[in-house]
């Protein structure tokens, strides 16, 4: 397949994921990962019926650089907001700290097995057992918001639930800064430490993210913000990937900086939001077509380590979450709802293959992969069930958890919901259109 | 020059009766920007030294970006740097495309060398999108009863510009023969050869341009509607004059060749194919539109780079195709309007990397040797279309403010002559590379003067925002 037939195929699935985010759709369509996507990129990639070519992926590493970083400025612009509400202070640290203890207990074990069985050396073990817990340290937010949209959960628990699976994405998005600067590519004309290198890559995303806020101005004009925000995060990216930072962690304090600064938070948001997932199934066709199992050092072991550990971590942190108030009616189990991984996992372990090509990189990817396959059996059904049990969803609800396509469905004026208790989530999307 | 003649101000009710339609637009009116204050610009000065430093430093700290390394970051800057540099330059009344372009000459390879030839070579890559978008809103912009009201003034342009003009232009780069090494030894017959081929080459407009400054200013009148007109009607009647001068020039420039018609085949398949692609096109494109009408922004890219691939691959043209396609979007069904504003919402950023990327591939030391001839060439090529213009007005009876301004959107050259010089390059290789660099630098002169002098011209026409918001319009 060449590089336009590819690309073609990246368009149709955008315009598919487009139509998932559209203003009137009925939510929760899809796997809320969008791992079957992940898996379609593996059919079609060298490794299994070879219709997509390596050459003609590499030829699509700008766009999967720039999808990435794009997922991450979306995640910025998000955090610590759910929809246009604030998150709690004590959510989003409890969210960070749960995150971190995560993604610590997954990359030691998969640090642990490595070390084991294969023949790695010290630096690439650290690479490589970071990259892995960075990548699955996370809950994703579109899991428990599907859950939630699709049974039309509320309450205090898919609150806080909302609020975890939000906040939980900081943690591993800046530990990627810190493992990609353990390896710097380019020549600073000072002495640059690991440390400072993670701050550079801060620094960049926070100084393009002010420009662009500055930029926006007072007055918000659609037009000219798509060109502002276009322009200053595609540099970003750009400057980023050629100084071999992490472009994740740049354009995530480029979203964060805006967020804070600009006074046309919402509005940029509300451009925003609709085109992730449009962004997002092309990229995960792309990491799924670069997935290679076979480079992974004793692969079995390595995923089953970073699996039990993920278990573990999570299990521990769904008891540790029935301490508090809105979490007491939950079942144990509630921690594996919390399973599913997605986008940001996904994207982590996509530029881990793209700036460590080769066995750290690859295993990364691999990891991630597996994780998020595995979460998607496991997580929504457990947290659908975990939020039954909480009473937050109606008995009524009895959807299966595939639906088989994805085409936008509009319902008549009459069968429609009115407005009645609406799901902490983002508001709905304006009509993706409006994009450039 | 006399003055010109001004318009008289439209009452607010009536709509104005613009070219076609209000050309895609992602711009505000020149008026509004006007009013941009002192900090504002300071604001915006500060941080394009901002981004010229950030890429600065980068590019000094990683100097190899490896494959498709540098493209990101030249995309992006692009479209920051262009975007600024034009509103820094809106002051001058300059239009937005020379601040694009004069961006993309500064950090291009030929001097600051921030992005490099690979970057711009990929970013180019985005100009076929670009082009079909530009064509679309071209098309989309021609109505049948605006052409049909101004068949007569186009008919005589056409006529004039395509004979005299084109003689006129090959007696010039004749005349100038001796001042081009690489015809200088040529026996007459072949110079003359050469100088048809320069001749149908100069006779070629820019839609691009022309669309790009329509879009900005969002001018509308007699002079937008008939320069617009003229420029996308011009693109068919060039290529097939390109057609025909290749054919006519071959027995001159290669003894032992002989007329052939064989060019006019191809050329006869190609167009007639384009404008049966297009038609289909722009039906299915008017059913979508009526049927789904949405992700508008998905499809357009999707034609841009799928149908123009297909189209390189069949041998039609896709320029014209997407013309047609507009055309017929806009005539035969209701969905015209939507089209331009779906179109329209792409035009800034499309504009911007469009011509940014047309500044940064200007090859500067090339100008810098050919200059005296090429500056030659260009003023006689201004003469001649202000003379033909005057004249062809004249005979038409057209109205004076076109009379007087009419040759102003004429000037500008980009792609499509750029493309034309290519085909010659091919068809020709003994010559076909110095041809080539001559008509860049051509280009290169037109490209920045057409547009300064046809925002000027519609400035002053009361066409435009900033006109018509001066005391007195």
């Amino acid at each position: 397949m060449n590089a336009i037939w590819l690309l073609m195929g990246l368009l149709l699935l955008a315009y598919m994921g487009s139509f998932l985010v559209g203003g009137q759709s009925i939510r929760g369509f899809g796997l809320p990962s969008g791992a079957e996507y992940l898996v379609l990129g593996l059919l079609l990639g060298p490794h299994m019926l070879g219709l997509l070519q390596r050459s003609t992926v590499a030829d699509f590493q700008p766009f999967a650089e720039a999808g990435a970083g794009w997922v991450a400025l979306v995640v910025g612009l998000d955090y610590g907001f759910v929809g246009q509400r604030r998150v709690k202070l004590r959510n989003l640290a409890l969210g960070s700290l749960l995150s971190l203890a995560a993604g610590a207990l997954i990359a030691l074990a998969v640090y642990a097995a490595l070390a084991a069985l294969s023949t790695m050396d010290r630096g690439e073990l650290l690479l490589c057992a970071g990259g892995v817990g960075a990548a699955c340290a996370e809950t994703t937010r579109h899991a428990v918001r599907w859950v939630m949209q699709r049974h039309d959960a509320s309450g205090p628990l898919s609150t806080l639930l909302a609020e975890l699976a939000d906040s939980d994405d900081a943690v591993p998005i800046l530990a990627t800064a810190l493992l990609f600067a353990l390896r710097p590519s380019a020549h600073l004309p000072w002495q640059a430490s690991a440390l400072g290198w993670a701050a550079l890559t801060l620094g960049l995303g926070a100084l393009l993210g002010l420009a662009a806020a500055l930029l926006l101005g007072r007055d918000f004009r659609l037009d000219e913000s798509w060109g502002v925000l276009l322009g200053a995060s595609v540099l970003a990216i750009g400057l980023s990937t050629r100084l071999g930072l992490s472009t994740m962690t740049t354009l995530f304090a480029f979203g964060v900086a805006i967020a804070t600064v600009s006074p046309h938070r919402d509005e940029v948001w509300a451009m925003v939001e609709p085109t992730e997932r449009t962004v997002l199934q092309p990229l995960l066709l792309l990491a799924g077509a670069r997935i290679d199992a076979d480079a992974v050092p004793a692969g079995f072991w390595v995923i089953g380590a970073a699996l039990a550990a993920r278990v573990l971590a999570k299990g521990a942190t769904g008891l540790a979450l029935r301490a508090s108030a809105p979490a007491r009616a939950a079942p144990p189990a509630l921690g594996l709802g919390l399973l599913s991984t997605g986008a940001v996992c996904l994207s982590i372990g996509l530029i881990f293959a793209l700036r460590f090509p080769g066995r750290v990189g690859d295993t990364v990817l691999v990891v991630a992969a597996a994780t998020t396959i595995f979460g998607e059996f496991v997580g929504p059904p457990l947290l659908r069930s975990a939020l039954r049990r909480a009473g937050e969803i109606a008995a009524r609800s009895t959807s299966s958890i595939i639906t088989p396509f994805p085409f936008r469905l509009t319902l008549p004026p009459a069968a429609r919901r009115p407005t009645a208790p609406s799901p902490p989530g983002p508001p709905p999307a304006p009509p993706p259109e409006d994009a450039p | 020059m006399s003055p010109p003649p001004s318009t008289p101000p439209r009452p607010p009710s009536t709509p104005p009766p613009g070219p076609a339609s209000a050309p895609p637009s992602s711009s505000p009116p020149t008026s509004a920007l006007a009013a941009k204050g002192l900090s504002t610009r300071l604001l915006q000065g500060g941080l394009l030294l901002l981004f010229f430093g950030l890429l600065y430093g980068v590019s000094r700290a990683a100097p190899h970006p490896g494959p498709h390394g540098g493209t990101a970051a030249a995309l992006g800057f692009l479209l920051l740097a262009g975007t600024l540099a034009s509103e820094l330059l809106e002051p001058l009344r300059l239009p937005h495309l020379t601040g694009y372009m004069a961006a993309g000459v500064l950090a291009g390879p030929h001097v600051l060398h921030l992005i490099d030839h690979g970057a711009v070579d990929d970013v180019s890559s985005v100009n076929a999108l670009a082009l079909s978008l530009i064509a679309l809103a071209g098309g989309a912009e021609l109505k049948v009863d605006v052409i049909r009201r101004s068949l007569r003034g186009l008919s005589w342009a056409m006529a004039l510009h395509s004979t005299l003009g084109f003689a006129a232009l090959t007696g010039v780069f004749y005349a100038c023969r001796s001042l081009m090494p690489f015809v200088r030894p040529m026996a007459a017959p072949a110079a003359f050869g050469v100088a048809l081929l320069w001749g149908a080459l100069a006779v070629s407009r820019s839609p691009s341009a022309t669309l790009a400054i329509l879009s900005q200013t969002r001018a509308s009148g007699p002079l937008a509607r008939h320069t617009l007109a003229f420029v996308m009607t011009s693109d068919v009647v060039v290529l097939a004059q390109l057609a025909l001068t290749t054919a006519a020039a071959r027995p001159l420039l290669e003894p032992g060749s002989t007329f052939s018609t064989a060019e006019l085949g191809s050329l006869g398949y190609e167009m007639l194919g384009s404008v049966a692609i297009g038609t289909a096109l722009g039906l299915v494109l008017a059913l979508y539109l009526r049927l789904i009408g949405q992700q508008l922004l998905l499809v357009l890219i999707a034609l841009g780079f799928g149908a123009t691939e297909v189209l390189r691959y069949l041998h039609f043209d896709a320029m014209l195709t997407f013309v047609v396609a507009g055309f017929v979007v806009q005539n035969l069904s209701q969905q015209g309007d939507a089209l331009l504003r779906a179109v329209g919402r792409t035009a800034g950023l499309v504009f911007v990397v469009f011509f940014a990327t047309a500044g940064a591939h200007l090859d500067l030391p090339l100008l810098r040797k050919l200059w005296p001839v090429a500056l030659i060439l260009v003023s006689s090529r201004v003469v001649v279309t202000w003379a033909l213009a005057r004249a062809s007005a004249a005979l038409a009876r057209e109205e004076p403010l076109i009379r007087h301004w009419g040759w102003s959107g004429l000037v500008s050259q980009a792609g499509l002559t750029l493309g034309m010089s290519l085909i010659i390059e091919r068809s020709f290789p003994a010559f076909g590379a110095p041809f080539r660099a001559l008509a860049i630098a051509a280009v290169a002169f037109n490209e920045v003067l057409g547009p300064i002098l046809f925002k000027y011209a519609l400035d002053r026409a009361g066409e435009t925002g900033h006109a018509q918001a001066r005391p007195g319009h």
